[in-house]
């Protein structure tokens, strides 16, 4: 095979950088054997580049394909999909490069390689992930301009130095393509699990069951207000409301009788009567407008703090007041609320719904229930009765740990006369028990409560640890109240977060458990940490959120009004530009059109000597010039030599390094000159 | 240093009032080139190499080419000893440091070619055995421009060769005073003093690569070769060869005249010398006024 179609040596550090690079992202959360067969494949490479021995052959590849299928279908249960279909990918990639001698395997190989790194963008688009895969790029680029290097002595940093030169020119147009280009609605929604809901908040609610709660600090929403953010205290992100209870466990529940369709609001068809009655109260006292950047959850559940209105599409409103996605949110997802906390009034409370949020399963909590009629019997107003509850939390030595004892036989009784120890879910489970069994409607919320501020960016982090359940009661002509009884226990848990609440009352270590990345820390990693967070926060709101919606809106602050054909000669008429500015660039640049300070100093004096009516051929040399100027004007004579013998040694002289010193001699030489003449 | 000028000054005191000529020749010595001396019988070619050899203590030979001249009688020939019973070979005039081809276009191409070879080359191949020519080595050619009848000219291709073309030219009157009222030339020359031998003057050689230059000179000398090319007054421009002949010779001529960095000066210097015999004008041109506007018209600092 002629040796000029081979991959030349200098470029197989690079292709080996690239195939390791672009593959590495579905290695390290792939299979373990995909390492493997990678790295007995880079392992083959480094050998034959050596000529230690020869490349496999068919029979040996064959094997290695077959037995990558075989293993792919093994670890995932099947060959297509996204994660068994890029793990696929990822695995001929590497089988590939095995076979790579050629030129025209390479490109092959290459292009593979671009699209691998595509795929990374799948399971990840954080910005970090981002710079990786342009780094990826780049190392492509120099494969490419290495592959194509006819000099078989070239050095590899040249390749990687002209491959950045290519990326860095390349940027501008990839913005202008990234801002103007038509966004699509994505053809097909691609279901990519992360694996499995990390969330704090699950879907039922079981207090007693488990025993401890595993929190961690993994983001679950960001929130930026548009205007006043609601003091800390008011902070709760409602995210499901549980209202049927068996004896054990909190569940959703849509009340008996109610047609199902009707409970849920879409924005499209007849408007239910709750939502006229709600959309009535919009105006009621004080609004927060915010937009919520919610973390794949893999559920439908949004969050949002009361009562919520939206209009974006592909949001609905729920009865209960919560937001609902029609869609599992698989990725980042933002959506627009206006939240009128007081608009809840407005919501009538229905013979079917109020049936729900009062029944209790009738063999347990026989003392609690004891407790709650006496309570009945002695406030006469349900807004009494939720008082004395909340007192009898505070009064009593209830404890709030996050590793409470498992509750035996009865969970409401044994959590509210024996244990008395567990946080929110118990006090929310029990507190919601006792108002039901004294007759007040009332549910479980979950969701989130709090959240931290980053200061740069002002908006607001709610992480998993913020995880919260608290209860709803219904009060005659208040609507549906919120009552966090946690607050009556730890009231530093509501005001400022978990932490402050676990640290006031530390006793065995519970903080230990839980990993806090809040920026309280102060110094350096706090800052860093708030710095890694706005940026991620930006790169959400600015790249990852730019849909068809905000490309709209941007497009018409640029355009006026936002038309196919301002859309299209905007396009070309910047990229145009663009070229042309690279093109005017490179002319200006080529040394044959670029004149240097010191060469521009002859002209300067050629062209004065000229005007002042001396007659001088373009080829004249510094010292020709001057001794011309020296017969017409004698007394200019030892000055013009000053200059020539200065100018000379600066241009003609190698070691004479021209310095802005220099420079300022030479002028002013040529400044003296100047006068002398005419 | 020194020793080019004492050089200059031995050189001068056979060849008089040519000092631009006699530093031309020089130059192209320095700069490892052949010279090409194109002028009438009796001017002084013959006394200016004789001169150069003495200076130089080159070994010195002289060969008249003529019309039935063969290849053999320049580069030698195998002779066949019976003493032996074996071939010897016989080395022609080419071995030697300085040759003297006079009338060198009285030749036939054949021969004309096969020293011409031997120049490029420095060595010389016969029956197989190659032979290198002793170092240095070069080779001073003349050629008589207007007795044309019976010569075969040069072709481009072979003046290429040539580093330099000067001629000598008539003496200025008072010079030629002096000339004639001096004594025997011949004993002149031969009483002249050795000033440097052939290995000096390869080192002052290798001293000429060393001469630096900047790119803006690189520059200047690519317009100058660009500016013969774009020029349609000439057949044809001047060759990569050249130029880099024009590079070497203007490097020479700075060390020559004392400095170790080129000047456009040394450039235009040694133009005419190194670039016109290469060159060919148009019908009705003359290729010394073509080039000497270039000259006048290529600007020396880029514009």
């Amino acid at each position: 095979m002629a040796r000029i179609y081979q991959v030349p040596s200098h470029t197989r550090l690079w292709l080996t950088l690239a195939v390791t690079f672009c593959a590495l992202p579905q290695l390290l959360k792939g299979p373990l054997w995909q390492g493997g067969l990678f790295a007995l494949v880079i392992a083959i490479r480094a050998l034959v580049n050596r000529q230690r021995v020869a490349l496999p052959g068919r029979i040996i590849r064959s094997l290695l394909l077959m037995g990558a299928v075989a293993l792919t279908f093994y670890s995932f249960g099947r060959l297509y999909g996204p994660e068994a279909g890029v793990a696929l990918l990822v695995s001929l990639f590497g089988l590939k490069y095995l076979e790579v001698v050629s030129q025209r395997d390479a490109y092959v190989l290459l292009v593979l390689g671009f699209f691998v790194c595509a795929t990374s963008l799948l399971f990840s688009q954080s910005p970090l992930m981002f710079l990786y895969v342009l780094l990826c790029m780049v190392l492509l680029t120099a494969c490419l301009a290495g592959i194509n290097h006819s000099d078989t002595r070239a050095s590899g940093l040249q390749h990687l130095k002209r491959a950045g030169i290519i990326m860095a020119q390349a940027v501008p147009l990839m913005l202008i393509l990234f801002v103007l280009v038509p966004r699509v609605a994505p053809l097909w929604n691609m279901q990519v699990g992360n694996g499995k809901a990390r969330t704090g908040m699950t879907d039922s609610m079981a207090p007693g069951q488990i025993s401890e709660l595993s929190e961690s600090s993994a983001l679950a929403f960001r929130v930026v207000f548009d205007g006043d953010m609601p003091p800390p205290a008011e902070r709760y992100w409602r995210g499901l409301t549980l209202s049927h209870f068996d004896g054990r466990a909190w569940q959703q529940a849509i009340p008996r009788g109610m047609d199902e369709a009707r409970y849920l609001y879409g924005g499209r068809g007849p408007t239910p009567d709750w939502v006229d009655a709600l959309t009535a109260g919009r105006g009621d006292g004080t609004s927060y407008a915010y937009q919520v950047i919610v973390e794949p959850t893999q559920r439908r559940w949004l969050f949002a703090m009361p009562v919520p209105f939206v209009s974006e599409g592909g949001v609905s409103l729920a009865r209960d007041m919560r937001l609902v996605a029609n869609n599992p949110v698989s990725q980042r997802q933002s959506y627009q609320v206006v939240s009128v906390p007081a608009a809840t009034r407005r919501l009538p409370l229905v013979a079917e719904e109020k049936a729900l949020m009062l029944s209790i399963p009738d063999e347990s909590g026989r003392r609690a229930r004891g407790l709650a009629q006496q309570w009945r019997l002695e406030n006469p107003s349900d807004a009494a009765v939720v008082q004395q509850a909340l007192r009898y939390f505070r009064q009593q030595p209830f404890h709030y740990t996050l590793r409470p004892p498992k509750l035996v036989a009865d969970p409401i009784d044994d959590f509210l006369f024996r244990s008395r120890k567990g946080f929110c879910e118990h006090y929310a489970s029990s507190f919601t028990f006792l108002m039901r069994a004294a007759g007040i409607p009332a549910r479980v919320v979950v969701g989130y409560q709090g959240g931290e501020q980053n200061s740069l960016g002002s908006h607001l982090l709610v992480r998993q640890y913020d995880a919260h359940a608290w209860s709803e009661v219904w009060l005659e002509g208040q609507g549906w109240v919120r009552v966090d009884p946690t607050g009556a226990v730890a009231p530093e848990r509501v005001e400022r977060g978990l932490r402050a609440a676990l640290e006031e009352r530390d006793s065995g270590g519970e903080l230990s458990g839980i990993q806090f990345d809040g920026f309280a820390d102060s110094g350096l990693l706090g800052v860093m940490r708030e710095w890694a967070d706005y940026v991620d926060f930006r790169w959400q709101t600015w790249v990852l959120g730019y849909d068809s919606q905000l490309q709209l809106s941007v497009l018409s602050k640029l355009l006026g009004q936002v038309t196919p054909l301002r859309v299209a000669i905007t396009l070309m008429v910047s990229v145009a530009l663009l070229l042309g500015l690279y093109g005017l660039y490179l002319f200006w640049r080529n040394p044959a059109h670029s004149q240097s300070p010191l060469e521009k100093e002859f002209w300067r004096l050629h062209q004065r000597a000229q005007a002042c009516g001396l007659a001088l051929a373009p080829g004249v040399t510094p010292s020709q010039l001057a001794s011309t100027i020296a017969e017409r004007w004698p007394r200019a004579a030892s000055p013009a030599q000053d200059w020539a013998r200065y100018y000379q040694r600066a241009l003609y002289d190698p070691r004479q390094k021209t310095r802005k010193q220099q420079m300022r001699h030479l002028r002013g030489l040529r400044n003296r000159l100047y006068k002398l003449l005419d | 240093m020194q020793a080019l000028d004492k050089a200059l000054a031995q050189v001068g005191r056979v060849v008089l009032g040519k000092e631009e000529q006699l530093k031309l020749a020089l130059t192209c010595m320095l700069a490892n080139g052949h010279l090409l001396i194109e002028d009438l019988p009796g001017m002084g070619k013959t006394t200016l190499a004789h001169a150069l050899a003495r200076v130089f203590q080159l070994d010195y030979r002289r060969v008249q080419f003529t019309s039935d001249m063969l290849p053999a009688d320049i580069l030698g020939v195998s002779v066949f000893d019976p003493s032996t019973q074996q071939f010897s070979l016989r080395e022609g005039p080419v071995f030697t440091q300085l040759l003297l081809a006079d009338e060198i276009n009285r030749a036939t191409p054949k021969t004309q070619s096969a020293l011409l070879e031997a120049m490029e080359e420095r060595q010389v191949t016969l029956d197989g055995v190659t032979r290198p020519l002793p170092a240095p080595f070069f080779v001073v050619a003349t050629q008589n421009p207007v007795d044309q009848a019976g010569t075969f000219v040069l072709p481009e291709s072979q003046l290429d060769r040539f580093l330099m073309r000067i001629s000598l030219g008539y003496p200025a009157p008072d010079v030629e005073l002096e000339l004639l009222a001096g004594g025997d030339l011949r004993q002149q020359v031969r009483e002249l003093k050795a000033v440097i031998n052939g290995e000096g003057l390869m080192k002052l050689a290798q001293v000429v690569g060393k001469i630096r230059v900047t790119r803006e000179l690189l520059d200047y000398v690519q317009r100058l070769l660009d500016a013969t090319r774009s020029d349609d007054r000439f057949v044809a421009g001047l060759s990569p060869r050249a130029g880099l002949g024009l590079l070497r010779a203007a490097r020479a001529w700075a060390l020559i005249t004392g400095r170790d960095y080129v000047l456009p000066e040394d450039v235009q210097a040694v133009w005419a010398s190194v670039a016109e015999h290469r060159l060919s004008a148009r019908q009705g041109g003359s290729v010394a006024a073509i080039s000497q506007s270039l000259l006048q018209s290529v600007p020396v600092v880029r514009r």
